[in-house]
């Protein structure tokens, strides 16, 4: 039989390079599902960029906690959600708004719970549907053209769970793949996933195993009811191997672990089981494939939720499909990504003495856990070597980009007991800014295969913005100061810097309309939870509230 | 609105003694305010302002505990903390601020969350079933998924009028509110929550947790009577639990 040459090219499988790298549209939270955060556009490169020029700006009129999340662009419309779930449909290349939607008041949830920190990261677009998950729980899907409501659906009570949902769903094939926060209370975590077509539920995994399930054994009597691990980020997806790949949430109690951890249990491998991991799911029953436990018996509030960067890469002369995931405490790990096997390691944070290294075969070494009746200063800091904003990674690089916050912070950890859906962190924790340091973050470029810092720069105050890569060998990103900057992907050199007028905690991204190449920024620095801290460690400092989306482009004509 | 609240807080007479109060006041602050991404141990430091020692006066924490800092992650307390929980803990922060003596009118009352009934009132097997109405082992299998009963649960359904008298009832309960929708080629169990001009609302009972669908009124065939079974959904629980449930229910119901 003849095969068209078309359709042969179509069935050819996309390599790791055009899996990774967006071109027009950003049509994923991390750009592509394997969440490089990388344009393939380079209108704007290393010798233009001080050209660039506002050519658009957006302001959602919700000020509620500011402007968190990454927007979507797909045919020339960008989806932008608010912290307080106001959705906007708005022409990529000029603003205009071509719908609005509002969701209601969201039903309370449990006073001083994760229930009401009020954040959105993000929605995800596909199937013709825009989905996004709200501080009550709920998920809802928009049509893509109108904005009306196509299908609503309660992932579980807020007045019960104190959880909500602030991360962006993750659209794979027919369904969506929605997480949820709350693993800092007396919560068990889940992924749930949903037809995207008529909104019922497709499948629930749970990070920590109910009795009778492979790993509930390894939690000490009926501790896994309140175990916490919520995954409360976006995952990744390939679709070769058809896995879902997610990082998975701290365990509960946050910082006491006696409740939890039989006596005598070997910390080195597996314990309170999936928390602290990185775990692969099939995608179409949510199947447990591998799993890696970063952090056995977290006692440091050290998830794994982080995006999941897929990448192939050459390592030690063999190609290799391999995963890139940083744990909260920054260290990086590198896994086969077909079986979970680990490859290798590196910490990027400058200060860590929560452990003294890690072995050939990624088992912690040298482990300084909180201890009761005692405060210890232990970095990082609960706030993480990085926050929950993104690196990015350029393929034509080779090179990791890492916002890296250097915090530590005093942990006392007491032995309440749970009450459910309330606050389990079991220990008080203040940030505290490290002495004899005039600096306290960085933007590093790392190898992720050798390992190595290839540049970094320092930056006075903290990092809270997602990285972006791209051709154009720029990486930008944003400073709690309002700066929006670019830096030679390269060397690191300051290249472009704009003061966009409000902090910057969300993400940026790039994408192009009719052949010009736009970058995008929200900006609005988050006032409490981890924005909040920081706040506080800089007391003289105005880290200014917003809600703008900020649209950059080389000016008309000269380009 | 201020004189209001402390109307409602001072209709209760004191019955504790300062140390007491201030005890209690500290437990609500360690359950609900001092996690480190808010105020911290003490109210001194964490994500959220610090509380201690600002020179609040007891009239301004009050008002803020009772309705919160609107567009911030501080909420209302007035209406998920007991009157006698908001008056401790109003007092606690009071005393973190240097004020010695503050207002503890209205405390002496029971700890714990003014949502649902309360647990103690219950017998035995009604807490039970309270419990398990509601209980997260079950997934989207329990009650909750589809009823609402003191603001715990998602109210799909309409409230229970009428408690069924025992399991085999309960499952083979009649459900004439159920409809049959059929869009397309597809038929399903639906709940129909309005028909207008540009729109239908309804619940898929396809499968738990029921979704709120909007359709368009062209697309949208409907029919009374369903092949639907409440049967079908409370699989999690066995015939004992379902009567603990039962029990519960009868506990709650409106007389």
């Amino acid at each position: 039989m003849r095969i068209p040459a078309f359709l042969f090219l179509a069935l050819v499988p996309l390599s790791a390079q055009d899996a990774g790298v967006t071109r027009a549209d950003w049509p994923h939270y991390g750009g592509t599902q394997f969440s490089w955060r990388y344009s393939a556009l380079d209108q704007v490169n290393t010798s233009n960029v001080k050209n660039l020029l506002p050519a658009w700006i957006f302001q959602t009129g919700d000020y509620t906690e500011n402007l968190g999340s990454t927007p979507i662009v797909s045919g020339g419309v960008l989806y932008l959600i608010s912290a307080g779930a106001r959705v906007f449909a708005l022409d990529a290349a000029k603003g205009t708004l071509i719908w609005q939607y509002r969701y209601p008041t969201a039903r309370p949830g449990i006073a001083g719970s994760h229930s009401d920190f009020i954040q959105n990261r993000g929605v995800a677009v596909g199937d013709g549907k825009v989905i996004f998950g709200t501080k009550d729980n709920f998920v809802v899907a928009l049509d893509q053209k109108t904005g009306h409501e196509v299908w609503k659906v309660s992932v579980d009570d807020p007045k019960q769970c104190g959880c909500n949902i602030t991360g962006a769903p993750l659209i794979v094939k027919d369904k969506v793949i929605v997480g949820g926060n709350g693993g800092d209370q007396a919560h068990r975590g889940y992924l749930t996933a949903f037809y995207t077509k008529n909104g019922r539920a497709a499948w629930r995994w749970y990070v920590v195993p109910g009795p009778g399930e492979k790993g509930n054994e390894t939690w000490k009597g009926d501790s896994w009811r309140f175990g916490g691990g919520a995954p409360w980020l976006t995952g990744s997806f390939d679709a070769d191997l058809n896995l879902v790949y997610w990082g998975t949430g701290n365990a509960a109690a946050d910082f006491y672990d006696a409740d939890r951890v039989a006596p005598g249990t070997n910390k080195s491998k597996d314990v309170n089981l999936y928390t602290a991991s990185m775990v692969a799911l099939d995608a179409d029953t949510g199947k447990l494939r591998w799993y890696f436990q970063e952090v056995p018996d977290d006692v440091w509030d050290f998830d794994s939720s982080y995006e999941v960067l897929l990448m192939d890469r050459q390592i030690r002369g063999q190609m290799r499909k391999i995963l890139v995931h940083m744990n909260k405490s920054g260290l990086t790990f590198v896994f086969d990504r077909v079986t979970g096997e680990f490859l290798s390691s590196f910490n990027v944070p400058e200060l860590s003495n929560w452990i003294t290294g890690v072995t050939e075969d990624g088992k912690l070494v040298g482990r300084n856990e909180p201890e009761m009746g005692k405060t210890k200063n232990l970095c990082p800091s609960a706030a993480g070597a990085k926050s929950w904003n993104s690196m990015a990674y350029s393929p034509r690089t080779g090179f990791l980009y890492t916002p890296t916050n250097e915090i530590c912070t005093d942990i006392t950890p007491n032995d309440t007991k749970p009450t459910e859906g309330r606050f389990f962190m079991n220990g008080d924790f203040p940030m505290k800014l490290p002495p004899n340091r005039t600096t306290y973050s960085h933007v590093d470029a790392w190898d992720p295969v050798t390992g190595k810092r290839i540049w970094s720069v320092p930056y006075k105050f903290v990092l809270l913005s997602s990285m972006l890569a791209t051709a154009g060998d720029l990486v930008f990103t944003g400073d709690p100061e309002g700066n929006f900057f670019a830096l030679d992907a390269r060397t690191g050199n300051k290249l472009w810097s704009f003061q966009t007028g409000a902090g910057h905690r969300g993400g940026s991204i790039s994408y192009s309309v009719n052949g010009r190449q736009y970058i995008a920024v929200t900006t609005g620095f988050q006032q409490t939870v981890v924005g909040g801290a920081v706040l506080g460690m800089f007391p003289e400092e105005n880290f200014r509230a917003g809600s703008t989306l900020v649209v950059f482009a080389l000016p008309e004509g000269s380009r | 609105m201020r004189a209001l609240l402390f109307f409602v807080i001072g209709a209760f007479a004191s019955a504790q003694n300062l140390p007491e109060v201030l005890k209690q006041g500290e437990n609500v602050f360690t359950k609900s305010c001092a996690t480190g991404y808010c105020h911290g141990a003490r109210g001194t430091t964490g994500g959220a302002p610090r509380l201690a020692a600002r020179g609040f006066d007891q009239n301004f924490i009050s008002d803020t505990v009772m309705r919160g800092v609107p567009t911030t992650a501080m909420p209302a307390f007035a209406t998920t903390l007991s009157r006698a929980d908001l008056t401790a803990v109003v007092a606690y922060v009071a005393s973190l601020n240097g004020i010695a003596n503050p207002t503890i009118a209205g405390s002496g009352g029971p700890s714990g969350s003014t949502a649902g009934p309360a647990a103690a009132k219950l017998s035995g097997d009604a807490a039970r079933g309270r419990a398990l109405f509601s209980d997260a082992v079950r997934g989207f299998g329990r009650c909750s998924t589809c009823h609402e009963i003191g603001g715990f649960g998602i109210a799909v359904a309409t409230p229970i009028a009428k408690v069924p008298a025992d399991a085999a009832a309960l499952k083979a309960l009649a459900t004439p509110q159920v409809s049959t929708v059929t869009l397309g080629s597809e038929s399903m169990p639906a709940l129909m929550v309005s028909k207008k001009a540009n729109a239908v609302i309804f619940y898929d009972l396809t499968t738990p947790p029921p979704v709120l669908r909007t359709e368009s009124p062209a697309s949208v065939q409907t029919r009374d009577g369903s092949t639907w079974r409440h049967a079908s959904v409370i699989g999690a629980y066995s015939d004992a639990e379902l009567t603990s449930i039962l029990a519960y229910l009868r506990a709650v119901a409106k007389p």
